[in-house]
């Protein structure tokens, strides 16, 4: 490693035509990706073939994606609602109580903060157990608002620990400052601490909206019908109890991943856009 | 600073608000902006501890409970499970399966972790440089997270194949292997497999939130740095590494107390084989509870590795409060 | 409250009280309706038919069965190895399906439950049945699921392969050594099986332990011993890949149908896969004995239709006329025949076979089928863990057969 990338001089003269990092970077994006790159070539290869699969898919048999389309579009966009609607509730319940940990000498705020940690710990199956029944009571089965609900268990706790965590670095003076200005607690939130934080939300809400893209036990255990089937529950209509149409699960997986990574994409943008803007600092 | 000098401050702040209310009464009309204040300050943390309690506090306290009885399928339909006190822990921690469990769970976690971590890193460091298709490049490494995981443990399961696998094919093109290397069936090689694979899944983790504390850094911490002379390896040393210590932490933790628990990925690539040699604690716990429907036992073993993973936290936490304290 | 857990604790009462209040709640005056007179239009199923071809076949013949009973239906289909967590979920909430199918091992352990009404309280006919079918629906004398159609394992072989290096296909554990030794070639294998660490594997063991005249109920013997001593030996030598230890069935299946193993031990289910490419062309003969003389002893394998504890009586009674319905001789022939499968009643074997010559041998060997679950019952998956642990243990070299057997039979 050279000097010039453990320090950040470089972000005010930077270099912009540096190829020969972007050159690093795509190898290094080409062994990561390999698998990704292995999924989609079987997902190219006649009658799913798994074993002998060819480097690259020379004949190229798109059954499985025919199938795909046919069959999962309404799945895919069952799980954009839920992912996006998974990283609204869990910014808007992470946010306030990652700075109210941040910032106010809150009793039991270690407590709340521990239990937050402890949450992370427990496997997911006992919180589906647990859900179903209550679910069940509820009405919540088969509904988005449940398993936008449900999958946010994987967010919350995650977010607040993650934005806790940056906020750290915020300045208390600027909040200080702001208050002395005679802003409220809740202007001293949406209008100061909200666009600072602007980086650590958007870090938190895209693993978020990961965690609820690849939700499968919830997706399971909280519906029993097709109605509201997320793709990750979708794809296993491919996989049986005595055989598999792997050609079709990989056509599925690679075509759920490109709108989101889309918004993958966009959401980067939005950080870099953010930071370059220099309005953090 | 870290969780741990979070935990402390915020119990110490209380302490000393303490006497302050107390005296309270003396100042009628401070107090009551006082207690208006505190009641607002915990309208933020209320709906997250109330979401909290309804989706972890409920489940946590049927599954303490569900490892203290003999509870079984029929448990299910008829709600009747005997008290057997402590029986469930005294049978899966003497059972000889445990020292194995424990084991690969510690060779797992620590061995994912040291390679997600350190790789992550030094890729987190690697992407604040400026250079073309930054952005682009870095959002494609999260696409390991797109995929569900019984489609990733599917292509690791090919790639890895003994005999027409695409890495031992790889190697053999090049010579530097002769017959194929049975990833995931030799017992000395499937962990260490199994960790590769989970250490791929986790890269993008650590990169993507690393590289956000990095860019919480100010840049005029680097500047001033550089008029006193550190540069380099001395400007990460007490600069860049100080700054990050809270998001190190969270990312630590977190990732120790998500390995832990890792289960499909396992599930998917070995099954816990061949013969137990990956077998962790979480799957022994799966197994018990969804293959042989001893539910009690599945929970008590469960909760071992809810303590395991408390153990660690709490003793990270001491050593890092401590580490701020100095 | 309706959960199992709240029923009947005091503690957990209290602390759902403290947490789970309010979600809670909101359940405790609902009931699943016991009314016996009503007028019963739908009926819900659940079973793990979940991708096609057989989600449609049993989907079809669900629906014609509920439009001669006059009940529409409405079916749910989950993936298999989540079906038993599901069950339970809904066991506890009260919330099972009228009609309910499971693998046949895993009846047992449900009925043992108290979730399911034996068959007799409505009238079922259990006549004709194969003897190991009727085990694998029965709990405590009582029959509580039947299945239209069962399958087996048995020997496929590739006939290209054998005639050309002059091999034909093995009835001995001789035999099969031998052939699996000369079939193995370059990157060919002579045979394929699956050993992996889940109940698939102890399944696929179960052919030569039984015929062996080996007992699940003691593993530590010396007939078991043998079997898992060929099964040990086959892959030290070569002749089996050593992935064995990590390929589930449809593995073992490609690996067949890509020309990487001359014979393999697989069900009549691969069939489809296996015809989708003509030029390949396949036999099936029963998985070899030990010594000539010797009866095979195939393990039964199918999904069992049970009428779930739902409470309400005349929905049980319409749940039953559709579990009846689904095994009358008619559909078992048609279902057979769609899915590859064998009708469970003895008296349509012979014309199946006649009919459907491919699936001849499994026709054959499931007359004498035995369940897994016939001697241990809910005993079962304790023990079946067992075998797959020896299996483990023995084919990594870890422990000798016999070691690897006595060992796994004393935990």
């Amino acid at each position: 490693m050279s000097k010039e990338t453990m320090t950040r001089p470089i972000h005010k003269k930077a270099e912009p035509r540096n190829w020969g990092n972007t050159a690093l970077a795509i190898l290094f994006l080409a062994i990561m990706l390999f698998p990704v790159y292995w999924m989609i070539n079987a997902s190219l290869q006649p009658n799913g073939a798994t074993v002998d699969t060819t480097w690259l898919p020379l004949n190229p048999d798109f059954t499985g994606y025919l199938t795909a389309i046919r069959e999962q579009g309404p799945n895919l966009v069952t799980s954009l609602v839920i992912s996006l609607g998974s990283v609204l509730l869990s910014l808007a319940i992470a946010a306030p109580a990652a700075y109210a940990l941040a910032y106010f000498k809150v009793k039991g705020a270690g407590v709340v903060l521990f239990a937050i940690l402890i949450s992370q710990m427990i496997p997911g199956i006992v919180v589906a157990n647990a859900l179903y029944t209550a679910y069940n009571d509820l009405g919540l089965l088969n509904s988005i608002p449940g398993l936008i609900l449900a999958d946010s268990a994987h967010g919350i706790p995650f977010a607040i620990l993650i934005i806790r965590a940056f906020m750290n670095g915020l300045p208390s003076s600027v909040i200080e400052a702001a208050k002395v200005d005679g802003a409220g607690h809740l202007r001293a939130f949406f209008s100061i601490v909200i666009p600072l934080s602007r980086n650590s939300l958007i870090t938190a809400g895209l693993f978020t909206f990961l965690f609820a893209w690849s939700d499968f036990l919830f997706a399971l255990t909280l519906t029993t019908t097709e109605a509201v089937r997320p793709v990750t529950l979708g794809i296993f209509q491919y996989i049986g109890a005595y055989v598999n149409d792997w050609s079709s699960v990989m056509a599925t997986a690679v075509l759920a991943s490109i709108p989101a990574i889309i918004l993958l994409v966009a959401a980067q943008k939005y950080i870099a856009a953010g930071t370059s803007s220099g309005a953090v600092k | 600073m870290s969780l741990a000098a979070d935990l402390s401050p915020s119990k110490a702040q209380s302490r000393q608000h303490g006497p302050a209310v107390d005296q309270a009464p003396l100042v009628p009309r401070r107090r009551n902006r006082h207690r208006k204040e505190r009641l607002f300050q915990w309208l933020f943390l209320v709906p997250a501890v109330v979401y909290m309690a309804l989706f972890f506090g409920y489940p946590v306290v049927k599954n303490v409970i569900m490892s203290f009885q003999d509870y079984t399928t029929a448990t299910f339909f008829t709600g009747e499970a005997p008290w057997v006190g402590v029986q469930n822990y005294v049978t899966v921690l003497s059972s000889s399966l445990f020292s194995t469990s424990l084991l690969n769970t510690a060779l797992f976690t620590i061995g994912s972790i040291l390679g997600q971590f350190v790789i992550g890193l030094a890729l987190a460091i690697f992407f604040q440089r400026k250079f073309p298709l930054n952005g682009i490049l870095r959002s494609l490494l999260l696409l390991p997270w797109l995929l569900p995981l019984i489609v990733s443990s599917a292509v690791w399961r090919w790639i890895l194949d003994k005999d027409s696998g695409a890495l031992n094919r790889f190697l053999g093109d090049l010579n530097i292997i002769e017959t194929g290397v049975p990833w995931l069936t030799s017992t000395s090689l499937a962990l260490i497999a199994v960790v590769g694979v989970n250490i791929w899944i986790g890269i993008p983790f650590n990169l993507t939130i690393l590289y956000g504390g990095l860019q919480e850094i100010p840049d005029e911490l680097y500047e001033a740095g550089s008029l006193d002379g550190a540069t380099g390896w001395k400007a990460f040393r007490y600069i860049t590494w100080p700054m990050l210590k809270p998001v190190v932490s969270v990312v630590l933790v977190l990732g120790v107390v998500y390995t832990l628990k890792v289960l499909d990925i396992i599930l998917g690539l070995t099954n816990g084989g061949p013969a137990n040699s990956t077998q962790t604690i979480a799957t022994q716990s799966y197994a018990l509870s969804f293959q042989e429907f001893k539910f009690g036992e599945g929970a008590a073993l469960g909760n071992v590795l809810v303590i395991i993973s408390l153990v660690f936290a709490v003793l990270y936490l001491r050593a890092s409060r401590r580490a701020v304290d100095e | 409250m309706k959960s199992a857990f709240t029923r009947n604790r005091p503690l957990a009462t209290a602390v759902t009280a403290l947490v789970g209040l309010p979600l809670l709640l909101a359940g405790c005056g609902a009931s699943s309706g016991s009314a016996g007179s009503e007028n019963v239009t739908e009926i819900s199923v659940m079973d793990y038919y979940n991708n096609e071809p057989d989600k449609s076949f049993i989907g079809d013949a669900l629906n014609s069965c509920a439009a001669e009973a006059g009940v529409t239906l409405k079916r749910e289909t989950v993936p298999g190895k989540s079906l038993i967590s599901k069950v339970l979920q809904q066991s506890s909430s009260k919330t099972l399906p009228d009609v309910l199918m499971l693998d046949n091992p895993d009846l047992q352990q449900i009925a043992a439950t108290g979730a399911l009404a034996p068959l007799s309280d409505f009238k079922v006919s259990t006549e004709d049945f194969a003897p190991g079918v009727l085990s694998a629906g029965t709990y405590k004398d009582k029959v509580y699921g039947l299945a239209p159609t069962v399958n087996t394992i048995a020997l496929f072989y590739n006939k290209d392969i054998l005639a050309k290096a002059g091999v034909t296909p093995p009835a001995t554990w001789d035999e099969l050594e031998a052939a699996a030794a000369k079939l193995t070639e370059g990157d060919q294998y002579g045979l394929a099986f699956n050993a992996n660490p889940t109940y698939e594997g102890t399944w696929q063991f179960l052919p030569l332990m039984w015929s062996n005249g080996g007992d699940e109920k003691n593993i530590n013997t010396p007939e078991t011993t043998q079997a898992l001593q060929l099964w040990t030996d086959l892959v030290k030598d070569g002749s089996v890949s050593s992935s064995a230890l990590n390929w589930t069935q449809a593995d073992v299946n490609d690996q067949f149908l890509a020309g990487k193993a001359a014979m393999m031990v697989n069900g009549p289910w691969q069939i489809p896969a296996l015809s989708k490419q003509p030029s390949l062309q396949y036999g099936v003969v029963k998985i070899p004995v030990r010594e000539a003389g010797q009866t095979a002893v195939a393990p039964l394998g199918g999904e069992v239709w049970t009428v779930p504890q739902t409470g309400n009586k005349a929905r049980q009674a319409k749940a039953a006329e559709i579990v009846s319905c689904l095994n009358s001789d008619k559909n078992q022939m048609s279902m057979a025949k769609a899915r590859n499968t064998i009708p469970s009643k003895t008296s349509l074997a012979e014309t199946f076979a006649k009919e459907n010559p491919k699936l001849a041998t499994f026709t054959e060997l499931v007359k004498t089928a035995r369940a897994r679950t016939g001697q241990l019952g809910d005993g079962w998956p304790a023990q079946a863990t067992k075998i797959y642990t020896a299996i483990q243990a023995a084919l990594t070299g870890s422990a000798s057969p016999g070691d690897a057997l006595k060992q796994a039979q004393g935990q």
